[in-house]
């Protein structure tokens, strides 16, 4: 019939936008994404903490009078704050134990902007290695966790912890490293060292969607600044 | 219809070039062979009782300007510990206030490994003051903190020297080192007596957590025997075991989803023109016909 010409017309166009639409779709869901993570550029840089920078005692670096360490040094307050200027890193620090099998705790799902300090570890600044971790990215939607730059980061970087006394210790990068997480170098991450030092760690490599895990662990090393 | 056998054909080479890209493992990423930066730790030490004050200066080994020099450093001092580059450096003694040029007291040379930490101490008296090298552990058993004994008493030529009831030092002479021992963590008295009569004890309370090394020094005070408690290396006393699991996977390059979807689409849209077409197709021949 005449009058239903106007209805089929609307139907074969409507069937075409459908296909178009269809065929849009899969070519473009079709290619996965890069396989390696864009780098991350223009990263909004947060300034460097201001603070008294107290160092646990002065090292011997340079013309200076008897340096004694013949009384302990005195103990350091707990961490509460990260910052590292350069990736845009500002957060709290939660605390972190040990899981029931060993394994380190890490921040939950819905925490993965907040990095964390491992209470088994020496204090930020106190001689030794202190341990902080944090996520490299959530679950879904792209979101990125705290340390999703982390990789970014090279030797002589600074990073800043400031502590529950609001006094501040310096920290300066000494080397990146990524390991296999079966074969993490445990000594050479959590072992005794002989000076003020921090490990961050996260995540890097590819995912692995079958153990929803990365199959690297990024370790950035530092020393403190005195 | 044409349109078909093109799409699927498409289709087929579409899905076969993602299995490829998938397929490709991401296998190629290359991690450092150790964390080693290259670096070791020194610090210096004044453990001679009745040899006065000095300046001490190190030096990398090529080099003759000093790299560190610690002014005015008295008996019973310990620095805290530098970080260097692995390499050969040599360590000076000058009376305190000498000229930087001036013949050194006393010399040696330290070869600093890659990772591991040296105490280089003036000792013994002031008449057989020589510079000893120690190597220093950076590593505990599991669990357990590692301590040694520095007798640097010269009025007690020979002391004992036990944390709570175990005996760290039965019997240690003047300018010498004990084993390190490994010990259970706590909280323990340390009890310095001296083997000949007469001397009093000198007790200190130290903490011994796990995870960490420890020194101590036995030191002639003012009025007897002193222990100084030094704590030179610290990690985890529990390590956790492997590796970290930080990271949820929401950045990480994903494969393609499922194409029944699309396709789904594709077959609702086509059979929509198809219906939509043909109808229009016989309209346009009833209308001829009139």
């Amino acid at each position: 019939m005449p009058t239903r010409r106007p209805v089929a017309a609307l139907a074969f166009a409507a069937g075409l936008v459908v296909i178009a639409g269809g065929v849009t779709g899969l070519l473009l869901t079709r290619h996965s994404t890069p396989a390696m993570r864009p780098a991350a550029v223009g990263v909004g840089a947060v300034p460097a903490p201001t603070g008294p920078i107290v160092a646990a005692f002065p090292a011997p670096t340079g013309p200076i009078v008897a340096v004694s360490q013949s009384a302990a040094p005195k103990p350091v307050a707990a961490p509460v704050s990260l910052t590292i200027p350069l990736i845009g890193v500002q957060t709290n620090l939660m605390t972190l134990g040990l899981e029931p099998d060993g394994e380190l705790q890490v921040p939950p799902l819905n925490m993965v902007s907040v990095a964390g300090w491992y209470t088994g570890s020496p204090r930020p600044g106190a001689i030794g290695s202190s341990i902080i971790v944090g996520h490299i990215d959530g679950d879904a939607g792209n979101v990125e966790g705290v340390f999703f730059r982390l990789r970014q980061l090279s030797a002589g970087d600074k990073i800043y912890v400031k502590r529950s006394d609001g006094t501040l210790v310096e920290f300066r990068v000494t080397s990146v490293q990524q390991y296999p997480k079966d074969h993490f170098p445990t000594e050479a991450v959590y072992g005794p060292v002989p000076d003020p030092e921090l490990r961050l760690i996260t995540c890097g490599g590819a995912y692995d969607p079958a153990t929803h895990h990365y199959v690297l662990n990024l370790v950035v090393y530092a020393t403190e600044v005195s | 219809m044409n349109f078909w056998s093109v799409s699927t054909r498409r289709l087929l080479m579409l899905l076969a070039a993602s299995a490829l890209l998938l397929g490709i493992p991401a296998a190629a990423t290359a991690f450092a062979s150790s964390a080693t930066t290259g670096t070791g730790w020194i610090r210096l030490a004044h453990l001679s009782p009745n040899t006065p004050a000095v300046d001490v200066y190190l030096y990398s080994f090529d080099n003759s300007k000093a790299m560190i020099v610690l002014h005015h450093v008295a008996y019973g001092t310990v620095s805290p510990y530098e970080s260097v580059q692995a390499g050969d450096y040599s360590v000076a003694m000058r009376a305190a206030g000498a000229s930087a040029t001036s013949q050194p007291v006393l010399s040696t040379s330290v070869t600093i490994a890659a990772g591991h930490a040296y105490t280089v101490a003036g000792m013994g008296p002031e008449s057989g003051l020589r510079l000893q090298v120690l190597d220093d552990a950076l590593t505990t058993p599991s669990g357990q903190a590692l301590v040694r004994v520095i007798q640097a008493s010269l009025k007690q030529q020979e002391v004992k020297v036990t944390l709570g009831s175990t005996v760290l030092a039965g019997s240690l002479k003047f300018a010498s080192v004990s084993a390190y021992q490994a010990v259970t963590p706590g909280t323990e008295t340390v009890t310095v007596s001296a083997l000949s009569a007469g001397a009093g004890d000198a007790n200190s309370s130290v903490t011994l957590a796990a995870g960490t090394v420890h020194t101590l020094v036995v030191l002639d005070g003012a009025s007897g025997l002193e222990v100084v408690s030094l704590e030179d290396a610290s990690g985890s006393g529990k390590p956790p075991l492997g590796g970290v699991q930080t990271g949820f996977g929401g950045t990480a390059p994903h494969g393609p989803g499922s194409p029944v979807p699309w396709l789904v689409a594709i077959g609702a849209g086509s059979l929509l023109a198809l219906t939509g077409g043909l109808r229009l197709r016989r309209n346009r021949q009833l209308i001829a016909r009139i």
